[in-house]
């Protein structure tokens, strides 16, 4: 008990009292940083090991032998104050504090970062209310952490031009209006259960008032990991935030913990009847590819990462969708593997834009020779992400993949269409692995430009948590099935058979053995024999003007006809909920605006109208 | 303590009258004079709230023997509810005259300035301890008619404009309340509240009294800037001094508004049903339409004027839906829920709305201007005026930790526990609607642009202006606490009781 207390006290009180250290002394406050998590990170080992138990601050207190004298404040505190231990908030806390190093690590050299007043204390105030929202039992609790976590996100983002500024403001009001759906979800269920406490709450979603909670909770889980129609905050803040923010929130953090609290709903709070699978499989499908067919249209690299982002979350919502067991842990690794390499792949892009200060794709490109730490890295981080076996990001979409499957094997509707849900899944995996070739082939491949010959790379502070999440993907891909899935999520979701033969460790063997026997057949055979020639087009050797573009190519995707219409429209954010919205709204208050006219003789009429209307109706 | 009572009206009033007197001939009297005046009156407050508890404290100025069981003249009753405006009243009182220490430099006839300060708090004092119909009106007079003149304080063009608008409507407002009290006293042949309460209780006209109270919502509803009776407030409330902004949005309207609104209808009149619904539908509009007003707006001080109006909406919906419930006579632990909801929020609205203006006294002092897109990048050059701004715009946008999260949250959870859907849903909009112009608010005044040379030059407000301006966001913060059961009931529960019981106000008066 007195370990989960202290792991979601200790980082917000050091965080707190960080605002006190003058902003001179950033590395020290780095360090401070790292250390925090350095202990939070053992605190989450040691509590991954504990047992399970749920408990309130009172129990804690009484627990502890602390005297509290003349101060009961915690006893009003203690029904709302309730704190629970199982397997999925262990494991959620685990990779939190292991991504948090990591990304504490980097920031210390990463500069845009540490330009920021005050980006350490947000960053531990973050950690520490991160975990108070996975740990809490009771919904208020949970809804008090949640929204913090909006406000540092705000202060996670520099805002000090146009375009950042209207960056944070919209991540913000999007996060702030689910948490205010949201508070509508709680307070139904407090109607309906009289009470806050997850453990104690199952609710069918059989009548319109329950069904209107599920969604409003849905609403919010889906807005912070970046779903379908609440997405559009993520590749707006992945493009303007420093990439450490992008890594750590949307990235990495937000997506834990929106899926975290997707899981708490849908396998604790609410048994989810049919039509709303339907719904959840239909917005995951339509995550995967609006987002992934956004991102290979971008331009610059941190917002096609944005993309991602969301496109990555439309997979966890499909295994949610499914209810399986299989479906559930595979929705559940696929959110720690993409917490792995997307923020890795923030991380990379961070160095890039570190060492080249470019932010477009056409800026850049042959940096593999300059920065090759950060390049295999990437190329890692880029694999895992589009689904390329051995890594992680296949073995959790294989699991999805064969999740859908098994789901076809049931009578209900959503479950008749298997194959589209499963069509579109792989065909989004496809697509992902297209734009990834182009963030790639962008930055680390082609004919190195002139201007960025001086390019070096990253400090060893920088490459090294990348690696490490590289090391990661390689491991949870190759020991998937035998180790990862058996330790980790099935004490989570509990025991499942695979339908499908895939061990991912003899799988990666052969790959292994394949790679060997084809360097073998290189190094034997007569190959080496060949002419060295310049990169030519047509037939006609490339000059130095003729930059190599990796752009072009995916111009024609914009092209199509239908394509080009629906990109026309997306360019114009007819999609964007939240500027359809604040269209509307201001429309609305123009109209009210027109009549304040400013003219006494009206604001009198208004008084007398008021008074003549109110007689009318009560007096008849 | 009996005896402080009548000194909330008469510290002020004397204070004003030495000001005036002895200013002209103490250089700097009324610098020093006023603030002690408030900080003695805030001292004077705190004290006697947490000296109350349940209990009520009745004064007969001068001494008036009781006819027949019944207090004539000038009666004042100490209650929960009106102990714990007279804090709120004395507390932005202090904290606006501390900040115009600096801020009031630019203007001349500071004194008069001082004076008119100490008349407004007399006012506003007087109304909220009265208890008997005439003197409510009369010390609402003496409030408003010194809020006239403040709001004229800068003699510009815009500023006369705004405080002739501001008369004209308040006059209008007056008339109604003056007739309808008239009808009153026609009526009943007494003028003291709980005595109008004792008479109503043993039967009346409805319709008679259904236009009496129709009467009082328009003549109050104008007071306290409700939606279709406002027009008057963004004027008035943006062309003002900051530090009267602050006070007319922060105090006056609740004080000479909302306050005297419930106190009526919750203790004097009996529960209709019809007027619940009309006074709950009258906050909804209100809530809705000054939000989007606000959203659009460029000038800071009138989008803060229209979040008002917003605000006071939400306040007046949770009061409404509180009667709603007390009229059915059903469900009455989410009617006490709504209730706690409104005075919450009502306190949290006072503090946040306070600091919001006098932030935008802050930007005005050293910008000289309002307008929003004449600003931007100020956050490194004014931390202080850029970090309490953004507490308190999170606060009234409802983010947590900070105090306006749970009032909300209280409210929004009694509208679905008393099947509100409707409005808790607009609630929410509205929430959300506030965050978006006050982040609106926040990325156009400190963010936006990186300082370039032109606002090198800029420094942040002198330490009286930023003095005050932490004092309230720290404020901000600690009203969070009230949202702990315990403290919510050592604080607000004295306020509930009297409005939930509604007879209780008469029948401890009376002593029956």
């Amino acid at each position: 008990m007195t370990q989960a207390i202290n792991i979601i006290v200790l980082p917000v009180l050091i965080g707190l009292l960080l605002f006190l250290i003058p902003a001179g002394f950033r590395f020290i406050k780095g360090i401070i940083a790292i250390g925090v998590t350095l202990i939070t990170g053992f605190l989450a080992i040691r509590l991954f090991g504990s047992e399970d138990i749920v408990f309130s601050l009172g129990d804690w207190v009484a627990a502890s032998g602390m005297q509290t004298p003349g101060l009961n404040a915690y006893a009003d505190a203690d029904k709302y104050s309730s704190f629970s231990l199982d397997g999925l908030s262990k494991l959620i806390t685990l990779f939190i504090s292991l991504l948090s190093l990591l990304i504490a690590v980097y920031s210390i050299m990463y500069k845009t970062a540490g330009a920021m007043r005050n980006y350490h204390a947000w960053f531990l105030i973050t950690l520490g209310f991160s975990f108070g929202a996975v740990l809490s039992n009771n919904l208020l609790l949970f809804l008090i952490c949640w929204g913090i976590l909006g406000l540092t996100l705000y202060r996670l983002i520099r805002g000090n031009d146009e375009t950042s500024s209207a960056a944070a403001k919209k991540t913000l009001i999007i996060i702030g209006a689910s948490d205010g759906i949201m508070i509508l979800g709680i307070a139904i269920i407090w109607r309906i259960t009289g009470t806050l406490n997850m453990d104690e709450i199952t609710l069918p979603t059989s009548d319109l008032v329950r069904t209107v909670a599920f969604l409003a909770l849905l609403a919010g889980s889906f807005t912070k990991a970046g779903a379908f129609p609440f997405h559009t905050w993520v590749p707006d803040y992945a493009e303007k935030a420093p990439a450490t923010s992008s890594a750590y929130l949307p990235a990495s953090l937000d997506k834990l913990l929106g899926i975290y609290f997707l899981a708490r709903i849908t396998t604790g709070l609410f048994a989810v009847g049919e039509w709303l699978r339907f719904m959840m499989l239909t917005i995951g499908v339509i995550t995967i590819i609006t987002a992934v067919m956004m991102a290979l249209v971008q331009h610059n690299y941190k917002r096609l990462l944005g993309f991602h982002a969301v496109s990555q979350v439309g997979y966890m919502i499909l295994g949610f969708g499914l209810g399986s067991l299989i479906g559930v842990a595979a929705g559940l690794f696929h959110m720690i593997n993409n917490a792995i390499y997307k923020g890795g792949l923030f991380l990379t892009a961070g160095a890039v834009e570190q060492q080249t200060g470019k932010e477009e794709l056409n800026e850049l490109g042959g940096l593999s020779r300059a920065m090759p730490l950060t390049f295999f890295a990437a190329l890692i981080f880029a694999l895992s992400i589009s689904g390329i076996p051995p890594f992680n990001g296949f073995a959790s979409k294989w699991m999805i993949y064969q999740g859908i499957i098994d789901f076809g094997q049931g009578i209900g509707i959503a479950n008749k269409l298997w194959i589209i849900w499963l069509g579109l899944a792989v065909l989004g995996s496809a697509l992902t692995l297209a734009s990834f070739i182009k963030f790639i082939g962008g930055i680390f491949l082609g004919r190195q430009r002139k201007e960025l010959s001086a390019v070096r790379e990253a400090s060893p502070v920088m490459w090294i948590p990348m690696l490490i999440l590289a090391m990661g993907c390689i491991g949870f891909g190759v020991f998937a099935t035998n180790q990862i899935i058996p330790r980790l999520f099935m004490p989570v979701t509990g025991v499942f058979e695979y339908t499908g033969i895939w061990d991912s460790s003899t799988v990666s063997l052969l790959v292994l053995v394949s790679i060997a026997l084809g360097i073998l057949i290189y190094l034997m055979g007569n190959l080496k024999n060949f002419r060295t020639l310049d990169s030519f087009v047509g037939g006609e050797k490339m000059q130095e003007e003729t930059s190599f573009s990796t752009l072009e190519f995916y111009k024609s995707f914009q092209e199509f006809k239908w394509l080009a219409f629906m990109y026309r429209k997306a360019k114009d954010k007819w999609f964007d909920l939240y500027d359809l919205t604040r269209q509307f709204l201001t429309w609305l208050g123009r109209l009210f605006s027109r009549a304040h006219s400013g003219i006494l003789h009206d604001y009198t009429l208004w008084v007398l109208a008021g008074l003549v209307i109110l007689l009318l109706l009560l007096i008849t | 303590m009996d005896a402080l009572i009548p000194l909330f009206v008469a510290i002020p009033l004397i204070s004003a009258f030495l000001i005036m007197l002895l200013g002209k001939l103490v250089k700097g009297f009324h610098r020093y004079f006023a603030p002690l005046t408030l900080l003695a009156l805030l001292v004077m407050a705190v004290y006697e709230f947490s000296g109350l508890g349940t209990s009520s404290i009745q004064y007969t100025m001068g001494g008036w023997a009781y006819e027949g069981g019944f207090p004539v003249g000038i009666f004042m009753v100490l209650d929960g509810f009106s102990a714990l405006m007279l804090c709120i009243i004395n507390l932005i009182g202090f904290i606006a005259l501390f900040y115009s220490l600096s801020y009031i430099r630019k203007y001349t006839a500071e004194g008069n300035y001082y004076a008119l300060f100490c008349l407004i708090i007399a006012g506003m004092n007087g109304v909220v301890l009265s208890g008997d119909l005439f003197n409510l009106f009369v010390f609402l007079e003496v409030s408003v008619i010194s809020s006239y003149a403040l709001v004229a304080f800068g003699v510009g063009k815009t500023e006369l404009e705004a405080s002739f608008k501001y008369q004209v409507l308040g006059g209008l407002a007056s008339m109604l309340i003056l007739l309808a009290i008239g009808l009153i006293y026609w009526k009943t042949k007494t003028l003291n509240i709980a005595d109008v309460r004792n008479v109503l209780d043993s039967g009346y006209s409805k319709p008679f009294y259904i236009f009496i109270q129709v009467l009082l919502i328009s003549g109050f509803g104008l007071k306290a800037a409700i939606i279709p009776f406002h027009a008057w407030l963004p004027d008035a409330h943006s062309s003002a001094p900051s530090p009267i902004s602050a006070m007319l949005s922060g105090v006056l309207i609740k004080a000479v508004g909302i306050y005297v609104l419930i106190r009526l209808f919750f203790n004097m009149f009996v529960f209709s049903h019809e007027i619940a619904v009309v006074i709950t539908v009258l906050g909804t509009v209100s809530m809705v339409i000054g939000a989007l007003l606000a959203l659009i707006q460029w000038d800071v001080k009138r989008l803060l004027a229209y979040s008002s109006i917003s605000q006071i909406g939400l306040v007046v919906m949770a009061f409404g839906m509180g009667m709603i419930l007390l009229a059915k006579g059903d469900n009455l632990p989410v009617a006490s829920l709504a209730i706690a909801g409104g005075l919450y929020h009502l306190v949290n609205h006072a503090v946040f709305k306070g600091l919001l203006f006098l932030n935008a006294g802050a930007l005005e002092h050293r910008l000289d201007t309002r307008d929003l897109k004449k600003m931007g990048g100020l956050a490194p050059v004014m931390p202080v005026t850029s970090s309490t701004s953004f507490m308190a715009s999170m606060s009234i946008s409802g983010i947590p930790p900070f105090n306006g999260f749970f009032s909300k949250l209280i409210i929004i959870i009694a509208a679905i526990n008393g099947k509100f859907y409707l409005l808790a849903t607009l609630a929410v909009v509205v929430s959300i609607v506030t965050l978006a112009y006050f982040l609106k608010f926040q990325r156009f005044a400190f963010f936006n642009k990186s300082p370039g040379k032109s606002l090198e030059k800029i420094k942040e407000v002198p330490f009286p202006m930023s003095f005050s301006m932490v004092f309230l966001a720290i404020l901000c913060l600690a009203l969070s606490l009230l949202a702990f059961p315990s403290i919510n009931d050592a604080v607000l529960r004295p306020a509930i009781n009297v409005l939930m019981q509604s007879d209780l106000y008469s029948t401890t008066i009376l002593g029956l």
